[in-house]
């Protein structure tokens, strides 16, 4: 089992409405063991696929396996070893934390210690007879995830679980995360639509946009592929000539009047230039195209989104 | 067992709900009442309660509940306890727990039922209250010196019950539908008003809305017979209705 995919997802589709697509074949392997995290801008397709794999939406269209085996026909076996926060925290707002905790503890059937347990990971063992609804945002969001440790799970999935938590608090999440992944080998979904922080606790990445999946493997492979991605345009007078100068050091291409290469950084840019115009050609202009994935990058990177 | 789990779960789920409240105030306000008629009117009202005291203080009772209160009562019940899961967004942790969708309806339906039955029994209980206190004040009552037919008040409140499971499985369904809860209340209310006008109908008996109020009456005219016509009509809406909304649960494409 240790070297399978816990999650295996063929040929998603899904719409909301007749002829809008939220998700595009979506194709997601989460390997067992693994930090995976789901990255996209808001409206991407995050939550509708992590909903689809609890059930919560009906599968229209592709496989869903989770533990090797076909959800829909082993569903409630599936979410026995699931714990789940989806979207903003699902809090009974009129009882206590411990309340809160007890009610899904007799659903899952776990052990009554268990509950002063996640109470403590948490910190929130003091909150006695204060009610959820008292809660700050931040309490809110650490109480779901104590919902969702409750009964050990195998596998956590968890949307945006640091929203409305404050920097201390995202620090202590992302810990806790890695302790359990590290300690209890537990496979962590977590979606988020910020690199940055992604980047300080997952191993595994998966990057959707408009419903499709752009990029999925390890980390450092995305490093890579956002170089990769991005173009160095270049204009000049004679086109043909400057393909000749550069294409001894250079992987050049001549599209239409441009001249196109992989970018690498700024200083090769002006080295480019330079040799340019030693060799008597005009240059108009040097520009850095984006790719879709660049350009995602930049969303997902800048911190007002 | 799952289902017994489940059930376990949601009525704590209904601990100081809105639900729970209005079980025990919806119980004490017509015995309060009672209590407040018989002690500021005991002239008139000790002569009515010549012969069968407790009968007639239990048929009143009932009586007052059931035109307008009872069916009221099951309308709300039926919206807040699904409302619980609406109002804080706890559907989806619901459905992404390892719950059968049996025992997600199911649990919820009889947890509604537990209410009611609760508040029969209180009823019942402030009832007997408010007779024994006012008896207590006054010893012109006649309470003390009279017993209470078990039978026929277990067989009153049994046919009461029949009465109002057409309203519940169909209250209960519109109320796991819409997220709004005004919507199963407009629509309950609606038809609950329709029915108090149109009592006179040759069909009333197959209005659900109409159930409790025939009930009563027909205990008042032939108090021998256990179930009547429209309290078979009640069992049958019971069942269609709870089918329906099992289904219509069961088969939503989109849960929490």
């Amino acid at each position: 089992m240790a070297n399978e995919n816990i999650i295996e997802t063929k040929g998603l589709n899904f719409s909301f409405k007749k002829g809008i697509a939220t998700l595009k074949n979506v194709n997601m392997s989460v390997p067992t063991g693994s930090i995976y995290g789901f990255l996209g801008p808001n409206g991407a397709g995050k939550t509708t696929t992590l909903k689809l794999l609890l059930g919560l939406l009906r599968n229209q269209q592709g496989q869903i396996e989770l533990f090797g085996k076909n959800f829909t026909h082993h569903r409630i076996e599936t979410l026995k070893k699931i714990g789940s926060l989806i979207e903003q925290p699902s809090l009974y707002q009129h009882l206590t934390a411990k309340e809160n905790l007890e009610i899904y503890r007799r659903i899952y059937g776990c052990d009554k210690k268990r509950i002063e347990e996640v109470l403590q990971l948490v910190d929130l063992h003091k909150t006695g007879n204060k009610k959820a609804k008292q809660f700050s945002l931040g309490m809110k969001q650490r109480l779901s995830i104590a919902i969702a440790l409750l009964h050990k799970p195998q596998l956590l999935i968890l949307d945006e679980p640091t929203n409305g938590l404050d920097p201390n608090g995202i620090v202590e999440t992302r810990e806790l995360l890695k302790k359990l992944n590290r300690e209890n080998g537990t496979t962590i979904v977590v979606s988020s639509h910020l690199l940055a922080e992604v980047e300080k606790m997952t191993t595994h990445v998966g990057i959707i946009h408009q419903g499709k999946i752009l990029f999925q493997g390890i980390l450092s492979e995305l490093q890579l592929l956002k170089k990769s991605q991005t173009l160095l345009e270049i204009e000049t007078n004679d086109p043909v000539k400057t393909v000749d100068i550069l294409k001894a050091r250079f992987d050049v291409k001549q599209n239409a009047n441009l001249v196109v290469l992989p970018f690498q950084d700024n200083s090769m840019n002006a080295s480019i230039n330079k040799m340019l115009v030693e060799q008597g050609i005009e240059v108009y202009s040097l520009h850095n195209r984006h790719s879709d994935l660049e350009q995602l990058f930049m969303d997902i990177t800048a911190n007002n989104i | 067992m799952n289902f017994i789990n489940s059930t376990r779960a949601e009525l704590l789920k209904t601990k100081r709900s809105a639900s729970f409240w209005l079980s025990v105030l919806g119980a004490l306000f017509i015995p309060a009442i009672f209590f407040m008629m018989y002690y500021f009117k005991p002239e008139v009202f000790i002569p009515m309660l010549k012969g069968d005291p407790w009968h007639f203080h239990f048929l009143r009772g009932w009586q007052s509940l059931s035109a307008f209160l009872l069916p009221m009562f099951i309308i709300l019940v039926c919206s807040l306890i699904p409302q619980i899961e609406y109002k804080n967004n706890t559907w989806k942790q619901v459905f992404a727990s390892p719950q059968s969708f049996g025992s997600i309806f199911f649990s919820k339906f009889l947890t509604i039922h537990l209410m009611i039955l609760f508040c029969f029994t209180l009823f019942t209980l402030f009832m007997i209250l408010s007779a024994l206190t006012v008896n207590l004040v006054d010893n012109k009552f006649p309470f003390f010196d009279n017993t209470i037919d078990l039978g026929s008040l277990l067989k009153m409140v049994f046919k009461t019950y029949v009465s109002i499971l057409g309203i519940s499985a169909i209250q209960f369904w519109l109320g796991m539908r819409f997220r709004n809860f005004i919507t199963p209340i407009g629509i309950g209310l609606g038809l609950l008003i329709t029915t108090l006008i149109i009592m006179q109908w040759k069909h009333i008996d197959k209005d659900p809305y109409a159930f409790p109020i025939l009930t009563l009456d027909a205990i008042m005219v032939k108090p021998d017979k256990l179930l009547i016509n429209h309290e078979l009509n009640s069992i049958g809406y019971f069942l269609v209705f709870t089918v329906i909304g099992f289904l219509d649960m069961k088969f939503r494409k989109e849960k929490g």
